[in-house]
């Protein structure tokens, strides 16, 4: 198989050859890889060299922690790769943001109105979880849409709040 | 003299004193809130009551029922830990009337240590030096506030008087941003304390936290175990502490030794007890707030100094003298404590809640880890993102650093995010190595990101592992299809096949 692994907006070409072997960019490597029964802990040992990773799904990508450092990586095989680049590549930009709740918490403020325009970084709503307020900020410029919550709901992790279209 | 003790308090510092009662002997009583049936404090303690539902106003803060257990249960004190009940004046004094002996100070010390402002007054009388700010102990109100920070000068900084932990407290850098602060800083203070009195005080810049830790016994007996360096907070939360101070030296460290025990002598202090002082620097140093209780990172002191403070505690409240004299205090090696907090550094520390399924602890030597969380317990968002701390020692500030590097890296935690990868950017970053650093350096000068430029990473690696688990994933949904295809086997089409027919 094939694949196109992007690493913190750096691409690789990952072919994976056989159990043993893997070439990435063209170099062929030896590696052992395990996972560690029931955990999302993997070992991987490259030409003698031993890596113990952390490997979680994140929003829309896998985060991958390697020796204290996060890495945010996508994996595509050339397939996905193809059909993408055929329906006109990334919609990052557009379409609508959902605010979620990143944890269980209390809505203590709205910052923002239906249809207000904000800017990116701009305080979208104040959340109380763990006898902490933690401001959410819109990740970029737009209106907001539908608030579904109001000041003193509570909210389960990952409920939806409200929209930035 | 009591032999059986209620821990009012939950988590990692329930336990803590758990493992003190038992080394002394003493029998143990918990309580709990429904969301801790399953806690370590629970299941360590020789008796466990059910206090209420997980919210603490329902549970860890209903001080008559606390009370009411500790009567039925033939409990002879009450340890409060820290937070919650730990500096209600009003607790403590219920504690006494019920004829119980509450393990900290005496009512009066708490109170007058716990409104901020009559802190200030009461250690302006003992020559104890203050952050230049608000005077007296009258309650202010906006106008009042508005009018007097501009005799005070900007940056200042509003703080509640009922204060702890950074909650209700404000920084304000013009006289415009005063109104909206004030009201933010006032709905806040209401929401944690029920008050929502506030005062200002001066913000020192480039200032260091030094707080001194104080044993007092019943007998008018004081001693100082020296001092505990703070500066590393993130929204005044502290995050990491150390003993000794890098900053701190021999003629420092004397006399704010010899203050901070003026500053206990002056509220007839008892028990354990931190003063927490500001030093700019010019190392003038200024009384913040006395802690009138046990505080979170009381184990670096611990390890330094020989001294298991919560030991003395409980002693003090049995009517023992102190087992130290201030001669027999000395500094041995350096000690660092990181706190292990459920919020993630790659993602502006968000708190992080779930279920832990799979933890690793650091060990080997000069490792201590203070927890109630083990595998299988969630973290849930009614109490505070604090699930351990790691405390290493070493014979030199050097070692230690060293140490706390390799004992980061062990430590693992599966199934919610923590904050070790800050911890691990911190020890390598050069102003700690330094001791440069003051109170705002988390916020003003660190990144993660910056400290991880000119590091070796690993791309590469980090690609492979990220294809492979792709790889596998994907595998194994083909799998389960192409299983369940064949699952339907042609004997049990035959056998349905027969019935239909019959």
């Amino acid at each position: 198989m094939k694949y196109i692994t992007t690493i913190d907006e750096k691409e690789f070409f990952i072919e994976i050859i056989d159990d043993r072997h893997v070439s990435i960019d063209g170099k062929i490597v030896e590696v052992d890889f395990e996972s560690v029964r029931s955990q999302p802990v993997f070992s991987l040992i490259v030409d003698g060299k031993s890596y113990e990773a952390y490997v979680y799904d994140g929003e829309e990508d896998l985060e991958v922690l390697v020796k204290g450092r996060l890495y945010h990586s996508k994996v595509e095989d050339e397939r996905e790769r193809r059909l993408r680049a055929a329906s006109g590549g990334d919609v990052v930009d557009t379409g609508i943001f959902h605010l979620k709740a990143p944890m269980p918490g209390l809505v203590v403020s709205i910052s923002v109105e239906e249809g207000q325009e904000v800017k990116k970084g701009e305080v979208l709503l104040i959340l109380e979880s763990m006898k902490m307020q933690n401001e959410l900020r819109s990740p970029r410029d737009g209106v907001i849409g539908r608030i579904q919550v109001a000041d003193g709901d509570s909210v389960e992790q990952r409920q939806k709040m409200l929209s930035v279209e | 003299m009591f032999n059986k003790v209620l821990i009012a308090n939950r988590g990692e510092i329930a336990v803590r004193i758990l493992r003190a009662c038992r080394e002394l002997g003493i029998q143990t009583v918990a309580v709990y809130s429904e969301a801790d049936r399953q806690a370590m404090h629970v299941r360590y303690a020789t008796e466990a009551y059910l206090l209420g539902p997980a919210p603490s106003k329902e549970s860890y803060l209903k001080g008559e029922k606390i009370i009411e257990i500790a009567l039925k249960s033939g409990a002879g004190a009450i340890h409060p830990g820290y937070g919650f009940l730990a500096e209600r004046a009003d607790f403590a004094q219920a504690v006494e009337d019920a004829g119980l002996e509450f393990i900290g100070p005496k009512p009066f010390a708490i109170s007058s240590m716990g409104d901020k402002a009559i802190a200030r007054e009461t250690m302006m009388k003992a020559g104890v030096p203050v952050v230049p700010g608000t005077k007296g102990t009258d309650k202010l109100n906006d106008e009042k506030l508005l009018e007097l920070s501009a005799d005070i000068g900007f940056p200042l900084l509003i703080k509640a008087t009922a204060g702890g932990g950074g909650k209700g407290m404000r920084e304000v850098k013009n006289i415009e941003e005063m109104p909206t602060l004030i009201q933010s800083a006032r709905r806040e203070a209401k929401a944690a304390f029920g008050d929502d009195n506030v005062y200002l005080e001066k913000l020192i810049l480039g200032a260091r936290h030094i707080e001194i830790q104080v044993l007092a016994d019943k007998f008018g007996n004081v001693i100082h175990l020296n001092e505990r360096g703070c500066s590393l907070q993130r929204r005044h939360q502290k995050l990491l502490e150390e003993a000794p101070s890098a900053f701190v030296d021999d003629n420092l460290r004397q006399r704010m030794g010899d203050v901070a025990v003026k500053a206990a002598e002056a509220v007839d202090y008892e028990s354990a007890g931190t003063i927490e002082c500001l030093v700019d620097a010019d190392k003038n140093f200024y009384f913040l707030e006395m802690n009138t209780r046990l505080q979170v990172e009381h184990p670096v002191t611990e390890l330094v100094m020989g001294v298991d403070i919560v030991k003395e505690q409980i002693r003090i409240a049995r009517g023992r003298k102190l087992s130290f004299a201030q001669e027999d205090i000395k500094i041995n090696g350096a000690a660092i404590e990181c706190r292990i907090n459920a919020e993630d550094p790659h993602n502006n520390f968000m708190p992080s809640t779930g279920l832990i399924s799979h933890a690793v602890l650091p060990t080997g030597p000069g490792i201590r880890v203070d927890t109630g969380v083990y595998t299988g317990s969630e973290i849930t968002p009614y109490y505070d993102s604090m699930i351990s701390k790691l405390i290493v020692w070493g014979e030199t500030r050097a070692q230690a650093i060293l140490r706390m590097r390799r004992a980061l890296e062990e430590y693992k935690v599966v199934g919610v995010r923590t904050n070790i990868p800050f911890h691990q950017a911190m020890m390598d970053s050069h102003p700690f190595m330094g001791g440069q650093f003051h109170t705002r350096f988390v916020e003003e000068e660190f990144s993660m990101e910056h400290i991880a430029e000119g590091k070796e990473t690993f791309p590469e690696v980090a690609a492979i592992i990220a294809t492979l688990v792709q790889h596998e994933q994907t595998e194994r949904a083909a799998h389960v299809v192409r299983r369940n295809v064949r699952d339907t086997s042609n004997w049990k089409w035959l056998s349905r096949w027969e019935r239909l027919s019959k």
